[in-house]
């Protein structure tokens, strides 16, 4: 058993609901265990871009409930994982900020000493669980299902160890449970999903390089990063770029865990795919039926 | 001797620089690999790379008066990509903080975007219906009912709750006293 602080992050529990419902599941399957930090706010993220200090003292107050577990804390959520972790990098190597945010913190009796280790939940599964290990876990090899993964931004950039500009940790994954990976150049590229409100007509371009850019290469479903602004950007908004550009986008989308869910043996809804707004059980179904059959055996 | 367009464009890089993310600006060798990054450039008036070199030139005013800095989706292509490691996207947002906190108003709804997306950090976690409701309240209700259909197939699904986030007392108030803490430094000039 291996145990994380998680910290899950505002998304997780709205539009992330599918993807938390899965991460528990697998998580459970592969013998993880996440306790979930008591007392957590926002990451800091939302007032990132016009509020720095104001966002990385929040953030590091979360840093520093979570230091005084001495376990890794874990996120998903890409936006949390990159903020918590510019904090921490900004606490210790800028000795400006941190006299500012100290002082801050020490209105709630905090203190945080920079020994935390921030990290994302893929790191996980490749550093600590292994491909090995998720492959013996397979019940439904998922051969011959074409999937291209979706990294997103801040899984990667700008301090991800994964590579920034061609991430390479969710293909492996999903060639351990047996399925085909697909590339495409726009794997890591922005979705927009931080300006969905405000910039629409930007949004839906980039979206809509993303989509075509993986029909073109061959991809039947994308396996999107854990990220619940990017899963749901790709996922909710397919029919809006259907109806302006003559286009007809309907692929699946489901999250990275949502479809180790499916290899694991696990049911649809136990990953929360019903409630997917993309045809996710489309993609997934002919596997599902393979299982009943090597049951009744 | 200085020339008043000198100290001009002195004072707004030094302003700059002493944001948190603009620090490095004078490392800046114009090379033009975070515009040709920016997968949104197309829709910035002045490019990331030309913003570096306004804001070095003084041009104070075309700068925090124009919408470009707020097409930045905070992606960090640019970032991971600049040879002198001078960290643009937290550059491009130290503009836009000395813009909204100067009361400048350049014509985007982003703005307000961001403001929203400030002020629910502060209530300690989001709650993205409250974001949303405002969001299109201060800007377009039209636009706002556009979007009916993607929320109805959030909400149908349970994905935008309806009520706010449950959270715990302590966090909330320890968030308060932070952002508090935060303000006071900030009016008294003592941080950016």
């Amino acid at each position: 058993m291996k145990q994380y602080t998680y910290f899950p992050g505002c998304a997780m529990g709205s539009t992330g609901k599918p993807i938390q419902a899965s991460i528990d599941a697998v998580c459970e399957v592969l013998d993880i265990e996440l306790i979930e930090l008591e007392g957590w706010t926002c990451c800091g993220c939302p007032g990132e871009s016009i509020n720095e200090l104001a966002a990385t003292a929040i953030a590091t107050r979360n840093l520093a409930i979570a230091e005084k577990f001495k376990l890794d804390m874990v996120t998903a959520c890409s936006c949390c994982y990159r903020n918590l972790l510019a904090a921490h990098v900004t606490y210790t190597e800028d000795p400006r900020i941190r006299e500012q945010v100290k002082k801050a913190l020490a209105a709630t009796n905090l203190e945080y000493n920079g020994t935390l280790r921030v990290r994302n939940l893929v790191d996980v599964f490749i550093n600590d669980i292994g491909l090995d290990v998720i492959a013996s876990k397979v019940q439904r090899k998922l051969t011959g299902m074409k999937v291209a993964n979706y990294y997103g931004c801040h899984q990667t950039r700008p301090y991800g160890p994964d590579d920034h500009e061609f991430p390479v940790w969710q293909d492996q994954v999903s060639e351990a449970l047996g399925a085909e990976t697909v590339f495409f150049p726009l794997k890591a590229q922005c979705c927009g999903g931080t300006q969905l409100f405000s910039n629409k007509e930007m949004i839906y371009k980039l979206l809509y390089k993303i989509l075509d850019n993986v029909e073109k290469h061959g991809g039947e479903c994308i396996s999107s990063t854990l990220c619940p602004l990017c899963f749901t950007n790709l996922d909710a908004n397919q029919g809006r770029i259907n109806n302006r550009n003559g286009e007809k986008f309907e692929m699946p989308v489901l999250a990275l865990t949502q479809l180790m869910g499916i290899a694991f043996g696990l049911s649809p809804k136990e990953v929360g795919l019903n409630k997917n707004i993309s045809p996710a059980l489309k993609a997934v179904k002919p596997y599902l039926k393979s299982k009943v059959q090597e049951v009744v055996k | 001797m200085e020339t008043e367009t000198i100290k001009e464009a002195k004072s707004f890089v030094d302003e700059v620089a002493a944001e948190p993310g603009g620090e490095k600006i004078n490392e800046c060798i114009q090379c033009g690999v975070c515009s040709g990054s920016c997968p949104t450039v197309e829709w910035w008036q002045y490019p990331p790379r030309k913003i570096i070199a306004m804001i070095r030139a003084g041009k104070r005013d075309m700068v925090l008066s124009s919408t470009s800095a707020f097409n930045c989706v905070t992606c960090y292509s640019c970032t991971v990509r600049c040879p002198r490691n001078i960290n643009p996207t937290q550059l491009i947002h130290a503009v836009e903080a000395i813009a909204e906190r100067e009361g400048y108003k350049p014509k985007t709804p982003t703005l307000t975007l961001h403001r929203g997306l400030r002020d629910a950090m502060m209530q300690g976690r989001v709650w993205e219906l409250r974001l949303a409701m405002l969001f299109y309240l201060k800007t377009s209700l039209l636009e706002g009912m556009k979007m009916m259909r993607v929320a109805w197939d959030l909400i149908s699904r349970g994905l935008m709750p309806l009520l706010p986030p449950k959270q715990t007392k302590k966090g909330g108030k320890e968030v308060t006293a932070i952002l508090k803490a935060v303000e006071a430094m900030q009016k008294s000039g003592g941080a950016k």
